[in-house]
């Protein structure tokens, strides 16, 4: 599965591009505010039917014009696939596969997917813990699709206890039923953390010895924290019980997979607290990496790797490293101010892309000697 | 504004209400009772009009009945010692098609989902319990086994682990069971989907 050709009009800062990939690493290069980042978001957008830096839409389409539309090509083993993404403000998306009108891209075939680092994602390593839940589960879809139905069911359950609590507490029922939603919730609540347990237990192996390649150095982890402690459903109702008195004050449920985190470490402190900006930055790219050889060891879909101007801050030897690990598997697309920074770059397997006054070119290195 | 005569409004809005009628079918669905003669227009009126008169709920296991009881709970061929509870009367069509099951039904009347405000109370699990603890009618064996036979999602799951803690409670001398989940008879393993083959996966039986 890759992706072949990426059109797209009145997106961002681009009234049109059509762009063709390379099969393995492509570089784009521009100047500072040329629009590569809006390249590579289109990209995205094209095939999640989100964007990677807005939850706003309307930031999508070009100033002044009223609609947006991205589409990607893609070459599946079963052949070639379209997919396509529309908006125009105050209008629900329109998403096509192959011409067919779609709910959503998630699940429809020939669709790629797609591991994203943009500086505004450092908010996974920094941020709440609920970015780092969803990121793992997003693992865990990309990982085993048919399980993104624990998840669902685990939500359902937590949502039906959680208005439960609050009917007891405000006296409108008995607590009876509580027991039998205890037992639905811990049964689906232990499901979703053997899912995330095994998914971090795969990306972990991988992710130390990444780091370590570029350059993070202190024995660098990740690893699972579930809130609970519990090995199987009995555990987890005994431990949901223990809390039901506080849960009915506050009309909710405190305790449970919904309370997990993911941690990033240094020599054992969390990078979230105590790493430099530098360090949290090479240990989200170590992550995303991580994950892309994860999934690429367990089904025959290796993630798109879309990958802003990580060059500027490695060193050349760490460089070099990166881009023999984008060249040896699946496609990447790399941002860059300059050329230079892309050890190889100019070889002949690497697509080169040049963003220049709102347009994309590509770029056949005329100049270079 | 409205383009037709207010009877012939009022037919489409009804026949609108419909559970998979929209607009469109429900104008069609009008035109043709328009154009139908007098006597079939008026038998399906009278239908509904019958049904809403004489058809109540059965006094023993709330199943629709056209007497004070449903036919199952007045066939006495049937074994009165096991109960099949159901969400809904539309739920023993399927069970009874299988001429499997010979024992009685009861009905709920839904699934607990407290995110709609249904909770135990609004449902016939009262009525369960006490006609599983009760006396058992003359000449009938008293309720041996209760099998629960609601929805496999997350509420229809909850109700059935909400009256088996409750039965064990109050009636532990009664067998609970629970439908198994799994694979369709005769389907291909390749089209079974991924949450219908795990459950079946998890329920896998030793071949003797």
């Amino acid at each position: 599965m890759r992706v072949v050709r990426l059109s797209l009009r009145n997106f961002r800062s681009y009234e049109s591009a059509d762009v063709e990939l390379g099969a393995g690493l492509t570089v784009v290069t521009g100047r500072n505010g040329a629009g590569k980042t809006n390249l590579l978001d289109a990209l995205y957008f094209g095939c999640t039917g989100r964007s990677a830096r807005t939850t706003n839409d309307r930031e999508l389409v070009r100033f002044g014009q009223k609609v947006t539309r991205v589409e990607v090509e893609t070459e599946a083993d079963d052949g070639p696939h379209r997919l396509s993404v529309g908006f125009e403000a105050g209008q629900p998306k329109r998403l096509t596969a192959d011409g067919v009108r779609v709910e959503r891209l998630l699940d429809v075939p020939g669709r790629p997917l797609v591991s994203v680092f943009l500086p505004d994602r450092l908010e996974l390593v920094k941020g709440t813990p609920s970015l780092r839940r969803a990121h793992v589960d997003q693992v865990v879809a990309a990982l085993w699709p048919a399980r993104t139905t624990t998840r669902r069911g685990y939500a359902q359950a937590l949502a039906q206890r959680n208005a439960l609590l609050t009917r007891v507490r405000d006296g409108a029922v008995s607590p009876t039923s509580l027991a039998a939603w205890d037992r639905e919730l811990a049964r689906h609540g232990i499901a979703l953390m053997a899912d995330r347990a095994a998914a971090i237990d795969a990306v972990a192996e991988r992710f130390g010895a990444i780091a370590a390649d570029l350059g993070l150095d202190g024995d660098p982890r990740v690893a699972y924290r579930p809130r609970s402690k519990a090995t199987d459903a009995d555990g987890l109702v005994a431990e949901l019980e223990e809390r039901r008195t506080s849960d009915l004050e506050r009309g909710f449920s405190g305790h449970g997979p919904h309370r997990d985190d993911l941690a990033l470490t240094r020599d054992g402190r969390e990078l979230r607290a105590y790493g430099s900006q530098g360090q949290q930055r090479l240990a989200l790219l170590a992550l995303l990496l991580a994950e892309r050889e994860a999934i690429a060891a367990t089904r025959d879909a290796v993630p798109v790797m879309l990958l802003d101007d990580v060059m500027s801050e490695l060193d050349r030897e760490r460089r070099g490293r990166l881009v023999e690990l984008l060249r040896g598997v699946g496609q990447s697309v790399v941002t860059t101010t300059d050329l230079e920074h892309v050890p190889g770059g100019d070889g002949a397997d690497v697509r080169r892309l040049r963003v220049e006054d709102g347009e994309v070119r590509a770029d056949d290195l005329r100049e270079q000697p | 504004m409205s383009t037709f005569a207010p009877p012939v409004q009022r037919l489409i809005t009804e026949l609108g209400k419909l559970p998979g009628i929209g607009g469109r079918t429900a104008q069609r669905l009008a035109f043709h009772l328009l154009r139908a003669s007098e006597e079939d227009a008026l038998a399906l009126a009278d239908a509904i009009r019958e049904v809403k008169s004489r058809i109540g709920l059965c006094e023993v296991c709330f199943n629709l009945a056209d007497g004070p009881r449903c036919r199952i709970c007045s066939d006495e061929r049937r074994d009165a010692a096991v109960v099949c509870v159901v969400e809904e009367p539309s739920d023993i069509i399927p069970i009874e098609r299988t001429h499997e099951f010979h024992g009685r039904y009861h009905v709920l009347g839904g699934a607990l989902s407290p995110i709609d405000g249904v909770d135990p109370e609004d449902l016939r699990i009262a009525e369960l319990y006490r006609r599983v603890t009760g006396e058992p009618e003359e000449g009938r064996d008293p309720i041996r086994e209760v099998v629960l036979a609601t929805n496999p999602t997350t509420t229809g799951e909850a109700t059935a682990l909400h009256i088996a803690e409750q039965l064990r409670e109050k009636a532990p001398q009664v067998t609970v069971t629970r439908l198994a989940s799994g694979l369709p008879v005769g389907a291909d393993l390749e089209y079974a989907d991924e949450l219908t083959l795990g459950r079946a996966l998890a329920g896998r039986r030793a071949l003797s």
